[in-house]
């Protein structure tokens, strides 16, 4: 009886709680937090499971984090979305532009003691080519074959030129040990959910779905043996347990990237560190110019006219975004970008002119996004309400993120709101974005003079020659309204601020996660 | 026996109920499940053969008896996502959902009995007051709110317990028995809210009634002291519907723990549902239902046959 | 005659009795305000929508719960939210409780009905309700009305069945028999017997699968299954937990789940208090 009373008390008091949530900004040092870190263990959190350990296959961002510190690829990425060795040493293309070289590193070791080599990169190559699966895939039309010089250089015979097939291939294509991938009747179907053999900084040892993925460091990598002994995945629901976790010093790094309202408020937490990090890709509108009235030029210009773009940007992204000037060569890689580009105004007036030359009025459109993307969330009812000031209705369709990919891979929309994660190579990407029947060419462009110009970019060999006409190019994505950009956002990924020493890379993909990054961190002091 | 016997057709006519409105209902979810799984940019011809990979080519109703032949045999299928067998994937979640839901029912059993009988007895009293409140409340706080809350403070503020997940890294043998309860202890407390109310407020109805009926005052009459007459006339009678109410449970209980593992990253079935919707993995989504609705039935069936021994007026009609 | 004038005297001590339940009594009176507010709404707060400059914010004279993070007015996005949860939670519930109250009297008094209908209820109750309703609400579309139909879908079994457990003690009663020798219409025994003598566990259930229905509605939001264009309290701790805001911007997760937990508290009182009155027996 009295044990009742007191557990009723207990009850009640607890509840009574509930009004006195702390106001928590500034509140640095939590009491969970311990001693310095050591170097022993450094723990992620992330937002989902490992949902296919088969790096060829999977494609969530979890899958990419931890399958990419096991199996290596050629190239890695700098701050300025560069091109760096990783596994290839050095590559090019011949004179003809119909072979593109190799050169491996011969000091990279699979864990089952066997040297990684050309014929690994070969079989990892011609799997995709054969099997046509994951994003590669669709990246590498250009190639006829692969062959293994020698077992430090690997050769690629092009159907055409294509200078970005190195780029492609380079950045997306994990290398995964033949002698055990081969096995599998189907590489697509292999899980490889066991007894993993690897070559990255960290070899996978224990998983505990649900929970956390345990990773070792591998004392012989050849770039250099990492610092920090091993790295633990852990999974939370969202952000917000995440935030928790990393102030009672459960982990020490969150690698999805935090809302823009959440780093604005960590940024004050001296227990916590900000990185920020540019995103290689863009958050955009897109028209469907296969539907009346978005066929018209001056419709799309005029919905152009209606969007409050530094609203966007310093309200929903709390200014963690920067202006690409309506172009599709982002500041993100500055060797491309046309300083002549101009963002559209907002200017309602403006539209509604636009809309009278083009005799529309009262023009209703509906605007599909995705209603779990934060970001989207916030700004769609910005652009639907800057676009009743120009006298234009738009009817927010919020969806579950299926029925809104569904709806994307059937253009079946007026508008568009998403975004692009990474576009680390103008040439291929406008080609799959602009050129008439490209995969993500939502807005369903074309146009001859666009394609042409596209083609003429891949086929160039060097950077310099691929620049003027894809600059070109950008301008008519720009002057048609073929895309809306809005905004480049400036990623932000918080850390304990007892690590230091991390290589940010551009893209939520690389970020502070990396393999490199990761195998140079090291506790702080 | 015969009574168990029908009760066992029913329990399986209903299961092969559910397996038939969730597999066509998982089917008709919005959204190519092929999509989910490869890169959207992936050509039609790999399309197609994903699609006849999944066995999704084939006319609905050849999908749907090329199920439920496999389901006899005790199959669940391939994931989509993981390639790896369902009963895998189902089977790494389940011991963390059974260990959630039952401790949940065994707390809010052993708190909602003597609460609702206190509160019986003192009818309009204080006391009766006080626990009704308190149970009402607990069982009206929004699961996701009370989670962030019990987080931050018990958690980040006080540091009494972890963030997230079922059990540490390093710890082993009786540490990891230690630790495991508390990760426990916080996800638990939110199941337990939901239902103690339930319970609480059902005990004390139906004893309040029991209470008044002719047999117990009969018994009093008789010179039955109070106390026993409570306990074992009333009490008795009462757990009638407290064992509906749990066999029910048990329904919400597992519809609790979807949101509750979202919230406190329990790796439990609830989430892995929650996940396999996202990733419209229909075999995980099937499986996982068949799963929670034969555990279902079968706590009915228990219920049922608990109900025959404790009011044989139900066994007879 | 003689019947009504019975009828009215127990109803009239109900009364009596439940006013003087001070919890029941304040229960009522909040109920009432909510309701007053969901159907003021637009008198007490504008629409909140479009974005202003004073971004979170916590609550100030100007802004009385604070600002979420695109700087909208907390304390208007809860008085809206106020109209969809209350309109969410009572349609629900009054659904379910009708087809379960049909269903479980139907399946208790017409004994060749139990079987079928038990096997809808087993089969309904057996599966987890809340992936369903992800489910269902991801493949009918976010829409206030589906919240509504999705969440009576899954309510009423509960009402059934314990309807169904009830009845099924009153059916061989004595004086069931009795009124089926006499030769009374089956609705009248129902009318006259069955219902009353359910009513009581009804009364529990109204609470339950109002405050489930309420409840519900804010899960599925809460998931993101929500009605974009309108704001429910689920919503606005969707669009908190989305901008990584429910621990920092506590006025943003507070107040509508205080919101949330008032009227669960209200309904559930409200009806205990109620059961309470009506059942005679406990006034002596």
């Amino acid at each position: 009886m009295r044990r009742a009373v007191l557990l009723t008390a207990l009850a009640v008091a607890l509840t009574a709680c509930a009004p006195s949530v702390p106001g928590s900004s500034g509140s640095s040092g939590s009491p969970g937090a311990q001693a310095p870190a050591s170097a022993d263990r450094l723990t992620i959190g992330t937002t989902a499971d490992v949902v296919n350990y088969n790096p060829l296959v999977g494609n969530s961002r979890t899958d990419s984090w931890v399958t990419d510190l096991m199996y290596p690829k050629l190239t890695q990425m700098d701050a300025t979305g560069k091109r760096i060795p990783y596994l290839a040493t050095e590559w090019s293309y011949s004179e003809d532009g119909k072979t593109a070289t190799a050169k491996l590193r011969d000091d990279m070791k699979w864990s089952d003691g066997k040297p990684v080599t050309a014929s690994d990169v070969v079989f990892s190559v011609t799997a995709v080519q054969k099997e046509k699966f994951g994003v590669v895939a669709g990246l590498i039309t250009a190639l006829d074959e692969a062959e293994a010089v020698s077992p430090t250089e690997v050769r690629f015979k092009l159907s055409r030129p294509d200078g970005t097939f190195l780029d492609n291939v380079g950045f997306w294509l994990p290398v995964v040990p033949e002698d055990v991938f081969s096995k599998a009747p189907s590489v697509q179907k292999f899980a490889n959910d066991k007894d993993w053999v690897s070559a990255g900084p960290f070899k996978l040892t224990k998983v505990e779905r649900g929970q956390r993925y345990i990773m070792d460091r591998v004392d012989d990598f050849g770039p250099g043996k990492p610092t920090v002994k091993q790295v633990v995945f852990r999974v939370f629901p969202d952000v917000n347990t995440e935030v928790l976790a990393l102030r009672n010093g459960e982990i020490d790094m969150i690698g999805n990237v935090l809302p823009p309202a959440t780093a604005t408020e960590l940024k004050s937490d001296t227990a916590v560190k900000l990185q920020e990090i540019p995103s290689l890709g863009w958050a955009h509108l897109q028209y469907n110019t296969k539907r009346k009235p978005l066929d018209d030029v001056r419709v799309r210009q005029a919905l152009a006219h209606a969007v409050d773009y530094e609203a966007i940007r310093n309200i929903a992204l709390k200014g963690f975004a920067k202006s690409s000037n309506s172009s599709v060569l982002t500041p993100s890689l500055p060797q491309w970008t046309d300083q002549a580009s101009k963002e559209y105004a907002f200017d309602p007036e403006q539209s509604k002119k636009l809309l009278a030359e083009a005799g529309q009025t009262n023009l209703r459109l509906g605007m599909i996004y995705d209603q779990a993307d934060p970001n989207i969330a916030r700004w769609a009812p910005m652009v639907r309400d800057a676009a009743k000031k120009a006298g234009i209705t738009i009817e927010l369709q919020g969806l579950e993120r299926n029925t809104y990919l569904d709806k994307t891979t059937k253009r079946d929309f007026d508008i568009y709101a998403g975004s692009w994660a990474v576009m680390d190579n103008p040439p291929a990407n406008l080609g799959l974005a602009f050129k008439s029947g490209g995969f993500i060419n939502y807005a369903q462009v074309e146009d001859p003079k666009l394609d042409d110009l596209i083609d003429q970019a891949q086929r160039a060999l060097t950077q310099e020659e691929a620049k003027p006409p894809i600059q070109e190019a950008a301008r008519m994505i720009h002057d048609q309204v073929y895309d809306n950009v809005l905004y480049v956002e400036t990623f932000n990924v918080a850390h304990s601020a007892k690590w230091t020493g991390f290589q940010p890379m551009p893209s939520e993909l690389l970020s502070i996660l990396n393999p490199l990054s990761l195998a140079a961190a090291k506790p702080a002091g | 026996m015969r009574f168990i016997g029908l009760r066992l057709a029913r329990g399986l006519l209903t299961l092969w109920f559910a397996v038939t409105v969730t597999f066509f209902l998982v089917r008709l979810l919005p959204g190519d499940p092929v999509l989910a799984v490869a890169d959207p940019n992936m050509t039609e011809e790999l399309r197609q053969k994903l699609l006849a990979d999944f066995g999704l080519d084939k006319p609905l109703a050849a999908q749907y008896l090329d199920y439920l032949g496999q389901l006899v045999q005790g199959n669940l299928g391939m994931s989509f996502r993981q390639s790896i067998p369902v009963t895998t994937v189902l089977m790494e979640r389940l011991p963390w959902t059974l260990i959630l839901t039952i401790s949940a029912m065994v707390v809010t059993i052993a708190l909602g009995i003597p609460l609702g009988v206190l509160a019986a007895t003192r009818a309009k009293g204080w006391l009766d007051r006080v626990i009704q409140l308190t149970g009402v409340t607990a069982q009206s706080l929004f699961v996701p709110s009370v989670g962030i809350l019990l987080m931050y403070v018990l958690g980040v503020w006080l540091g009494w317990f972890p963030i997230g997940g079922a059990v540490d890294l390093d710890a082993t043998g009786l540490g990891a028995t230690l630790s495991m309860l508390h990760h426990l202890v916080l996800p638990c407390l939110s199941l337990v809210f939901i239902q103690l109310g339930g319970y609480v407020l059902t005990m004390r109805t139906t004893l309040i009634e029991a209470l008044g009926e002719d047999y117990v005052s009969l018994a009093k009459a008789k010179g039955v002291r109070r106390g026993k007459v409570v306990w074992k006339h009333a009490l008795r009678n009462a757990l009638l519907p407290t064992t509906t109410i749990a066999g029910l449970q048990l329904g919400t209980l597992v519809g609790g723990a979807v949101l509750t593992e979202t919230i406190y990253a329990y790796p439990g079935i609830g989430r892995a549902i929650y996940e396999a919707v996202g990733q419209l993995d229909f075999p995980v989504l099937q499986g996982a239902f068949v799963l929670l609705a034969a555990a279902v039935v079968a706590a009915n069936l228990i219920t049922d046959v608990a109900y025959g021994i404790l009011d044989p007026r139900v066994r007879t009609s | 005659m003689t019947a009504a004038a019975v009828e009215l005297t127990p109803r009239r001590r109900t009364w009596s009795s439940f006013r003087r339940n001070p919890l029941g009594v304040a229960s009522g009176l909040l109920l009432l305000l909510l309701a007053l507010v969901a159907i003021c709404a637009p008198l007490i707060a504008p629409f909140p929508e479009g974005y202003g400059a004073d971004t979170s914010q916590p609550p100030s004279s100007a802004h009385w719960f604070g600002t979420d993070d695109i700087g909208q007015d907390v304390f208007a996005q809860v008085v809206w939210g106020t109209r969809v949860s209350m309109a969410v939670g009572v349609s629900a519930s009054v659904l379910a409780i009708v087809i379960g109250l049909l269903i479980g009297v139907c399946a208790a008094y017409f004994r060749r009905l139990d079987t079928p209908l038990g096997v809808l209820v087993d089969l309904s109750l057996s599966l987890p309700v809340l992936p369903l309703m992800i489910l269902v609400a991801a493949l009918a579309g976010p829409s206030v009305r589906t919240l509504a139909v999705v969440i009576a879908l899954f309510s009423w079994p509960e009402v059934a069945r314990v309807v169904r457990s009830q009845a099924l003690a009153i059916v061989p009663m004595p004086f069931v028999s009795a009124a089926k020798v006499v030769g009374g219409s089956s609705l009248w025994i129902v009318r006259k017997h069955l219902l009353p003598g359910v009513v009581p566990v009804v009364g529990v259930s109204v609470v339950l699968t109002t405050s489930r229905a309420v409840l519900s509605e804010a899960g599925l939001s809460f998931l993101g299954l929500g009605d974009p264009n309108s704001w429910s309290w689920g919503t606005i701790l969707h669009k908190a937990q989305q901008s990584g805001a429910l621990a920092s911007a506590w006025w943003t997760t507070l107040f509508p789940s205080l919101a949330i937990l008032l009227l669960v508290l209200s309904t559930t009182l409200l009806s205990v208090a109620y059961n309470d009155a009506r059942n005679h027996r406990s006034d002596t």
